[in-house]
């Protein structure tokens, strides 16, 4: 037994794919919903959904100004999931779609399972303290995926595309829109990560940090303090339950405690290796190999004898 | 203007027990106010600052969280001028709907307000979709990851949000419901004084509404399997340490 009807809703047409190609299998069909014009919807159409629906926007528009006329799209199943990718504006249409079809929201879903004819969502509880199973009880499901939930697969293009029936309601006024100064790293396509915690003493030790990642050909990453209390990277690059969950080949923690929290992003790593000055940090109940000893020590004894 | 924030009353995740079947044990978990409402507590605080407005702390959630004088004193030392509680045993608060309901129907019976703001997520369940679901139950305008918020003339607010690759400025028209993100500000710790206020802060209990109703099952929680780790360590950052992490990398990693 499948399930009847999925939906997958998604500004970023990488993880529309993704998402897509991990629920053919489970479903009869699948609509995909994307934001744009008839241009947008022919790149979109490699995602290989049954059926794809395409909402034009203009300059002021945004995509959750659809939320009523994707509901009664949805509306018309007479009971679906509705899935999106994790993104923040994901989210924000997820949780106005979920009071439109009366449901809850599941957010950063991490597994997605079909068993006996219904959806199972795994996500993290209690900064990473347990992983919890849940399935919608109601018609209607809606929940945003995380990225790398399925291994992305090639299906044969999408042939039904329309654009949306409803039109999009209005919004709040944009006064001013700009691309984000600061950049971020894809640390979840890192193959090496060098993980900066509280250990670090100042901003400028970055350079150290840095200089070690070049010898080793490595991404850079911290924990949530190092990122947002001192704002020395750039909240794309820290790891955690909150914040991005990495798998590299191995990961060098230097200055991390270890919170739960924070091992909650980094614990799929196929190696950890930690150095804090701290015996009793938990990192080191977390870690393959480890060294008690100081990070400005440390890193530069590697950058010489790794050159 | 008159605001007011939403904060959850959450077990502390560093208090909680892992047992040896990987189910939780939260009995020994003392209660602390959500992490991320921190920051919108610190926003409320600023906002009322900018308006000459008041401020005041929502919390909707169990007995067991909400019944201790302590922790109302915390939130009360954070800003508000009082705190305003919904006090169900009958909803668990982990489906995002049924929270907002909650949330939603205290609103209602508070009646007049400006501008609702929440946490990016409760710091437990970090569903991040209250706020939002509050706000759309309400048909008012919702907005997440708020990273500024400005006062902007006769019920409007101009409002910075940011998305993973834009920053976006927009003007809200109130009243409106905000999340804000964790980047938002740095929350200040409570002076002496404000401890000392607290107390004599009013908290009214409100009598809640109907809507238990969950769209979700629970079909397990438990702590993820323990990955196996060497736990390989050793002492000290000599020259053999040091040239044993070397080994280590160039055999294992590089």
């Amino acid at each position: 037994m499948s399930i009847q009807s999925i939906f997958v809703i998604s500004d970023d047409l990488g993880a529309l794919n993704e998402i897509c190609g991990g629920v053919k299998p489970m479903a009869d069909k699948v609509t995909a919903i994307v934001f744009g014009g008839a241009d947008t919807a022919e790149q979109a159409a490699a995602c290989g959904a049954d059926r794809l629906i395409y909402c034009p926007l203009d300059d002021a528009g945004a995509p959750e100004n659809y939320a009523g006329a994707i509901a009664d799209e949805v509306k018309k199943t007479g009971g679906a999931a509705v899935l999106f990718n994790n993104s923040i504006r994901s989210r924000c249409l997820a949780g106005i779609l979920g009071v439109m079809l009366d449901t809850g929201v599941l957010t950063s879903v991490n597994e997605l399972t079909e068993q006996d004819g219904q959806l199972v969502y795994r996500r993290m509880v209690y900064g990473g303290t347990a992983q919890r199973h849940e399935s919608f009880s109601k018609p209607y499901g809606v929940a945003t995926l995380s990225g790398g939930v399925f291994e992305p697969v090639t299906l044969p293009a999408t042939t039904d595309i329309a654009p949306i029936e409803g039109a999009p309601a209005a919004g709040i006024k944009r006064v001013a829109r700009s691309e984000k100064k600061e950049g971020g790293t894809n640390l979840v396509a890192a193959k090496r990560i060098l993980d900066v915690g509280r250990g670090l003493a100042a901003k400028e030790d970055l350079e150290m940090v840095r200089a070690l990642a070049k010898v080793i050909g490595a991404e850079v990453g911290c924990s949530r303090p190092v990122a947002e209390n001192n704002k020395w990277l750039p909240k794309a690059n820290y790891m955690g339950i909150t914040g991005v969950q990495v798998k590299p080949d191995f990961i060098i923690t230097l200055g991390v405690s270890g919170q739960v929290q924070h091992i909650g992003g980094i614990n799929k790593s196929k190696v950890i290796i930690s150095v804090n000055k701290d015996k009793a940090a938990p990192i080191f109940k977390n870690c393959d190999f480890g060294l008690v000893g100081d990070i400005y020590k440390i890193v530069p004894a590697l950058i010489e004898k790794l050159s | 203007m008159k605001i007011i924030v939403c904060c959850k009353i959450v077990p502390n995740e560093e208090e909680i027990t892992v047992l040896g079947d990987r189910k939780l044990d939260l009995s020994a978990a003392s209660w602390k106010i959500g992490q991320y409402d921190l920051n919108a507590l610190e926003s409320g605080k600023q906002l009322a600052a900018a308006t000459g407005g008041t401020m005041t702390a929502l919390s909707v959630g169990g007995p067991a969280a909400l019944d201790a004088s302590k922790i109302r004193k915390d939130v009360l030392s954070r800003g508000p001028d009082d705190l305003k509680l919904v006090i169900d045993g009958g909803r668990d608060f982990s489906d995002s709907l049924q929270t907002a309901k909650a949330l939603a129907g205290a609103l209602q019976e508070i009646g007049q307000f400006d501008v609702v703001l929440c946490g990016m997520g409760s710091s437990d369940l970090y569903q991040q979709e209250v706020g939002i679901q509050t706000g759309a139950l309400l048909g008012l305008p919702v907005l997440n990851n708020v990273t500024d918020i400005q006062p902007a003339g006769d019920g409007l607010l101009r409002v910075e949000r940011t998305l993973e690759n834009e920053v976006e400025v927009l003007e809200v028209t109130l009243p409106a419901v905000l999340s804000v993100s964790s980047e938002i500000n740095i929350p200040a710790v409570p002076a002496m004084r404000e401890i000392m206020r607290a107390g004599k802060k009013p908290v009214e209990v409100l009598s809640g509404s109907d809507g238990a109703e969950t769209s979700l099952t629970t079909l397990s929680e438990l702590a993820p399997e323990q990955q196996d780790r060497r736990q390989h360590v050793i002492e000290g950052d000599g020259e053999e340490a040091i040239e044993a992490l070397v080994q280590f990398l160039k055999k294992e990693c590089l």
